[in-house]
């Protein structure tokens, strides 16, 4: 493919690279094959030749829709989409016929509303107290979760099917005489475990302690997932996976955005649910909310969203700070509506307390 | 075969492409990849790799994914037992028992040995580990077992992975397929498909029916009905338009077929009027 349209194909590749959507030449040379042995007939059906051989996912058509579009449709310029950083600044050098370098995609404002006001969080660092709390939750937390047997089976002393290639294996040494019998058996492991915790106003003297807390399950915890929400719901996971617990916290106050704000749990919850890859960490999984359940405004879909959790969760506990004073009753209209579909009620405002929780066994 | 037979032959099993899939499965047989559809459930992703069977005139294997999937599951299993059968009766060599003959086929090694289209059914259901060694077969169309080689495939299967985005796949396997996301079909295909499935229902009906279903996916459902709800739907209230029930009395009373969720029933319910509208 050379001259005009050799460049035309190789200007709209880069500028598909610009807009944040990698390219691997692998995928490069089947668009161009493609291109070669099925010559499109007009631009729909070159829309689609590009489409399926240079996206991946269905979120990758939010980049190349307007690169498309600039390149081939003659629409105007890429959409400009807000950025937080400068980004991609490198695009080579760009022929007369570049356009702008101009799409950077991650954290778009979409989230953002005019009710929402972004605050920062700001952790203190870990004292030595703590510290050792921080050591008993991790040496005791694993013991304490839910257990599911494993869909897998592996090599086990006695279980409940023949390992025919193991036995197999051993009777090669024995000239095809069976001695002795080997087993398969499932073995038990523990169940996911997603821990969603209220980062709101209300909550701000103990979400420290929560966020630890979360950072203790990452850490300790085959499948782990954490969420936070206040006015909306950030995925903080793969932030929580730093091993020091004060940078992971630090680096966490630059992915939670609605730290110390207003409540909107059901929304956020609702939010949740309505995504089908949330669906899946909370299915059959220890559900951990770590919130006062103080809900502004209207309890329906906060009602809704809890009802649905508890449907989908193995178990669903809800650790409350209020609910360590002992003359604590859940009335409010929030937790009134969703203690009934929570497995439990727990009062937990710090680590101790979330310790004594995890030596109930939850 | 060129993409408009392609299309005719389709049609001709009851299978209405629109243009964006019907490229992607002619790219797909042209260039010979795997081909990655995603979409809601319900959306005819797995019925496409049936129809393209059909259509090429190939065996269909299927390859159901859940956790837990294992090689000897996937690939190939060794038959031990015929295997220590046949030491002891013929008192032979031990390489002898390590031939084809003793391997039993389990779906992706069957897609090797005969022309076939190779249907991997919800591939996130998987596991990671599942989608590692699926890698190998993807990317050279073979599979090696260590005793006996490497075995290629005499004709490459056309290969089909569908995926209900339940977990994100891994780039490595991604980058080996071809990519097309299914959406819910327009209201004119829909009511082709629907026609077609179901012959007695009069065009009108099927406007009407076509036209409420799509107004149900707009509503806040927690599961948004696929064009299989659609025409089961259609089914059933044909059946009770039959018996002697008026077509939008069918419509309401065959609605169990459409919606799968209490709640979601409530709601539909309570905007049925306006979903059912003539």
């Amino acid at each position: 493919m050379t001259g005009l349209a050799g460049a035309h194909l190789r200007g709209f590749l880069r500028d598909l690279r610009a807009a944040g959507l990698p390219v691997p030449v692998g995928r490069q040379r089947d668009f161009l094959c493609a291109l070669t042995t099925v010559p499109p007939r007009d631009v729909r059906h070159l829309y689609w030749i590009a489409s399926t051989t240079l996206t991946t996912s269905l979120a990758d058509k939010e980049a190349f829709d307007p690169v498309f579009a600039h390149w081939f449709a003659g629409s105007g310029l890429p959409e400009v989409v807000e950025t937080d950083e400068p980004g991609d600044e490198g695009v080579g050098g760009g022929g007369d016929d570049a356009p702008p370098d101009s799409v950077m995609r991650e954290g778009t404002g979409s989230a953002a509303s005019w009710s929402t006001v972004e605050r920062r969080a700001e952790f203190a660092v870990t004292t030595a107290d703590e510290q050792r709390v921080l050591v008993r939750l991790r040496r005791d937390l694993p013991a304490a979760l839910p257990e599911i047997r494993s869909r897998r089976r592996t090599p086990a002393r006695r279980g409940d099917r023949l390992d025919v290639r193991r036995v197999h294996r051993d009777a090669w040494r024995t000239s095809g005489e069976i001695v002795r019998l080997r087993w398969r058996r499932h073995p038990q492991r523990q169940r996911p475990v997603l821990v969603l915790i209220d980062v709101s106003g209300s909550m701000k003297q103990h979400s420290r302690d929560h966020l630890r807390f979360a950072h203790t399950v990452v850490a300790t915890c085959d499948r782990a997932e954490v969420f936070t929400f206040g006015t909306r719901l950030t995925h903080v996971t793969p932030a929580l996976r730093k091993r020091d617990v004060d940078a992971a916290l630090s680096q966490l106050a630059n992915v939670v955005r609605d730290a110390d704000g207003g409540t909107r749990i059901g929304p956020s919850l609702g939010q949740f649910l309505g995504n089908t890859r949330h669906l899946r960490m909370a299915r059959g999984a220890l559900v951990l909310v770590l919130s006062d359940g103080l809900e502004r405004g209207d309890c329906e879909p906060l009602t809704r969203a809890v009802r649905r959790l508890s449907l989908l969760a193995h178990r669903l506990v809800w650790w409350s700070p209020l609910a360590c004073d002992p003359a604590y009753r859940p009335v409010t209209r929030g937790m009134a509506a969703v203690v009934g579909h929570v497995n439990k009620l727990a009062g937990v405002r710090d680590l101790e307390t979330a310790w004594q929780q995890v030596n109930d066994r939850l | 075969m060129n993409e408009h037979e392609l299309a005719e032959r389709m049609r001709a099993e009851r299978y209405f492409a629109d243009e964006g899939l019907l490229t992607a499965v002619y790219l797909a047989l042209t260039l010979g990849r795997p081909l990655l559809l995603e979409g809601e459930p319900g959306v005819g992703k797995t019925e496409l790799a049936a129809v393209l069977a059909r259509v090429l005139g190939r065996e269909l294997v299927r390859l159901q994914c859940y956790e837990g999937l294992d090689a000897g599951q996937a690939l190939y299993e060794w038959d031990y037992p015929k295997q220590l059968l046949h030491l002891r009766a013929t008192e032979a060599q031990v390489g002898e028992v390590y031939r084809e003959e003793f391997l039993l086929e389990r779906p992706l090694l069957r897609a090797l040995r005969k022309p076939a289209v190779l249907l991997v059914d919800e591939v996130d259901r998987g596991d990671s580990e599942f989608e590692a060694f699926l890698l190998e077969f993807l990317g050279d169309f073979q599979i090696t077992v260590p005793e006996l080689g490497t075995i290629r495939a005499t004709e490459p299967p056309v290969v089909v992975l569908t995926s209900n985005r339940t977990r994100e796949l891994h780039d490595a396997l991604k980058r080996r397929c071809l990519y097309h996301w299914i959406p819910f079909p327009g209201l004119e295909r829909e009511r082709a498909i629907v026609r077609a499935h179901v012959p007695d229902i009069e065009e009108d009906a099927a406007s009407s029916l076509v036209r409420a279903v799509s107004g149900a996916r707009r509503l806040d459902l927690l599961k948004r009905p696929g064009i299989a709800e659609s025409v089961e739907w259609a089914r059933g209230a044909v059946a009770l338009a039959h018996n002697g029930d008026q077509w939008p009395v069918a419509l309401r009373r065959a609605l169990g077929l459409l919606i799968k969720d209490e709640e979601d029933m409530a709601l539909v319910n309570a905007h049925m009027d306006e979903l059912i509208a003539p």
